[in-house]
């Protein structure tokens, strides 16, 4: 392997592309407006404030306490309604999205634990629920309330039981508590700029160089297609981690974005890279046409920019939508880059960057091996 | 690969197989199922042979666009590819440069077989490709410098900027070069490697005559370098202007072949030199009494048709000797085009439309 060559193609392409203000416009600053323009439109307030209703039907100590507690939490709105009003009604027309009723029962079931606790012939194995209702038309917010309301739960549990659960909750939550829409949108800016620049750049690599007499030229130089692959690819990773630092800046110094960076991060950006690196040489391959590989590439970017969650929570959209999202790429690595940035959820990061990497290793394999210089 | 068909001495029937110089093949008779061998002959090549092509052949689908052919390039020259578009040039020069996989035949370059030992040969050769474009945003030098670092032997790059009269380029973007410049800059890249060969697949393609003229000196200067230059065109006059040894294709066949003279001898018609202005009624009379073809013209000039280029001398002398003064004499003989013309009955140019 001709690493000099390597390494001299990596500084002519990053040479060539800082001489092309268009080309530094579009991966630099394209992601900042971006981002400037989501922030402006998200940050008006300065964290969400979201409404949940609380209906008490135990009406004790304990009960109250809990509701407490919800109020304690910054954002959220707690709103006590009586007993007597039937919650689906309440709900309609006060167009709300979520509602708690704290079941009758609940101090009770506490002190028949406790009492449990004293005998030990007993085995206490109870549960008592809690019953969220909420507007499925409005799943964002409820997603975010039950994430709460779990958290809050299993606080309960922990404190009155050392960690047994008698409040029916079995699901943990790792929302951040600081968690904001702009916090939602820099993942998927990130994944977003990475997909179009290694997309089109690919294209530009395979369509335009073709046309040029480039590929036919190296063809009969003693240059391997795995070296010039490389020094690509790492230019790509030069591209993709540029704009990631960019939208990082950006997002840090003006929306005050707090984020995590780890080795998961690091991951999917290169991954992402490969992956969609893969992508553009399938296209070059096919659409020997600059003009048309470009139009090919703006068919297949632009739907999964919305499709993928990338501006908006993928639970807004109708449920189909939300299965066609499962099979695009984009979706594990702005879903992967959200989890592991912002969420800090390690289980769900592995999940998605795992499956970024098949992807990215399937559609990388694929590319290479369909990206030919020679003529048929 | 090289086809050979063989005729079965038991029932004549014809039988086709493929094989290497110096392979021995084992064949089946398709009709009789005799088996037998058949040696495909090891040829041992002239080092004076830059490249050689035996049996030549490009088929896809139906369309045969290169059909068996041969020939062979010394070291040194600038060997023209004529035709018109479309006559299979490209797909010729491709196969050589393996950026095409030929359907039969054999392709040498400096003594070695390119199926099988193409990468060998690749620090040797250079290759400029049709309508090639180089990287928009280097400069001329940093364009050469980038293709030199491909290569293990590298010619010194302000050399190569000095030769091809490109130092005052040297600085500016390849986007911002004029055509004539940006050609001149891809056969500068052509070497950067200080190559044995050179392959220009239509180089002055697309430029104004002017630009055109100035890289026909370019690539005449390759001679002189010792280069040898495969140079494929439609510009009969480029060929004509360069060429050491030309071959002309049409419709995938090479239909004559020969150094710029012998090809004049062979196909072209005889010269004719034309007297304008003569001083003397009596000319025509005087020549033919001489033993020449000679005949007046609708506008009055004496045309005399001369095989042999001596006879010239002849002319002028009789000329002298009679005191017939005239204003101008020209001699024009057969080009290129009339060559192509005579042979497949239509215009170089307009035979690929």
């Amino acid at each position: 392997m001709n690493l000099i060559f390597v390494g001299h193609d990596l500084l002519a392409n990053i040479k060539g592309w800082l001489r092309s203000p268009g080309t530094v416009f579009w991966t630099v600053l394209f992601p900042i407006l971006l981002i400037l323009i989501f922030g402006a439109i998200f940050s008006t307030g300065d964290e969400i404030e979201l409404d949940l209703v609380v209906q008490d039907h135990d009406d004790s100590l304990i009960s109250k306490e809990f509701v407490g507690t919800l109020n304690n939490i910054s954002g959220l709105n707690v709103i006590i309604l009586d007993r007597e009003t039937d919650p689906r009604e309440y709900m309609q027309e006060e167009d709300k999205s979520a509602l708690l009723t704290i079941p009758k029962g609940l101090n009770s079931t506490i002190i028949e634990y406790i009492e449990t606790q004293f005998n030990p012939a007993e085995k206490f194995d109870d549960t008592i629920n809690f019953t969220l209702y909420f507007n499925p038309s409005d799943q964002t917010t409820t997603s975010i309330l039950k994430s709460i309301i779990i958290s809050v739960v299993q606080h309960f549990n922990l404190n009155v039981t050392g960690g047994q659960i008698i409040f029916g909750i079995n699901e943990e939550s790792s929302i951040s508590e600081d968690f904001e829409y702009i916090d939602f949108f820099l993942p998927g800016i990130i994944g977003f700029t990475i997909m179009t620049s290694c997309i089109y750049g690919s294209i530009e690599r395979n369509t335009k160089f073709r046309k040029d007499g480039i590929l036919r030229k190296l063809l009969t130089m003693p240059i391997t297609r795995s070296e010039w692959i490389l020094s690509k690819m790492l230019f790509m990773l030069f591209l993709s981690f540029i704009s990631t630092l960019v939208i990082l800046i950006v997002g840090v110094l003006i929306w005050q974005i707090s984020i995590k960076i780890n080795i998961f991060v690091i991951l999917l950006i290169i991954a992402t890279s490969f992956l969609f690196s893969g992508i553009g040489m399938i296209i070059g391959r096919f659409v020997k046409e600059q003009e048309t590989a470009d139009m090919a590439g703006g068919a297949i970017t632009f739907p999964m920019m919305f499709l993928a969650g990338t501006f908006f929570p993928l639970d807004q959209m109708p449920d189909f939508l939300q299965s066609i999202a499962q099979v695009l790429p984009l979706y594990y690595v702005n879903e992967g880059m959200r989890n592991a940035m912002i969420y800090g959820d390690f289980n769900k990061t592995l999940y998605f960057t795992g499956f970024v990497l098949v992807f990215s290793a399937i559609f990388f394999i694929i590319g290479v091996f369909l990206t030919k210089w020679n003529e048929d | 690969m090289v086809e050979k068909t063989v005729r079965c001495p038991n029932c004549g029937s014809i039988t086709t197989c493929n094989g290497h110089p110096g392979d021995i093949v084992k064949i089946s008779c398709s009709s009789c199922f005799l088996d037998g061998k058949v040696t495909f002959k090891k040829i041992f090549r002239s080092k004076d042979i830059a490249i050689e092509v035996t049996g030549l052949k490009k088929k896809y689908d139906n369309l045969v666009a290169v059909n068996n052919i041969s020939f062979k390039i010394k070291k040194g020259e600038i060997f023209a590819f004529l035709g018109p578009n479309g006559a299979g040039k490209t797909t010729t020069v491709e196969m050589i440069e393996s950026i095409r996989q030929p359907t039969s035949g054999s392709i040498w370059i400096d003594g070695k077989d390119i199926t099988t030992s193409f990468n060998d040969v690749k620090e040797k050769i250079s290759v400029l490709p049709q309508e090639f474009h180089s990287f928009e945003k280097l400069t001329v030098k940093e364009t050469l410098v980038y293709f030199s670092k491909i290569y293990k032997k590298r010619a010194d790059i302000d050399y190569i900027l000095n030769a091809m009269d490109l130092k005052d380029e040297e600085k500016k973007y390849y986007k911002d070069l004029s055509g004539g410049l940006k050609q001149r800059v891809g056969v500068a890249i052509s070497l950067v490697n200080d190559p044995e060969i050179i392959f220009l697949d239509e180089p002055t393609t697309g430029l104004d005559p002017k630009s055109r003229r100035e890289v026909w000196e370019v690539i005449a200067s390759l001679r002189d370098r010792g280069k040898t230059v495969f140079l494929t065109t439609h510009y009969m006059e480029e060929a004509e202007y360069l060429a050491d040894h030309i071959a002309i294709i049409h419709k995938g066949i090479i239909i004559a072949e020969g150094s710029l003279d012998e090809l004049i001898n062979k196909y072209g018609d005889e010269s004719i030199l034309r007297i304008k202005k003569s001083s003397s009624k009596n000319t025509v009379n005087i020549l033919k009494d001489n033993g020449f073809d000679a005949y007046t013209e609708g506008n009055g000039d004496i045309a005399v048709k001369i095989k042999y280029k001596e006879r010239i001398l002849e002319i002028l002398s009789i000329l002298k000797h009679d005191c017939i003064e005239y204003e101008n004499i020209d001699i024009r003989r057969s080009n290129l085009e009339e060559i192509f013309l005579k042979i497949t009955g239509s215009k170089l140019l307009e035979a690929g439309e």
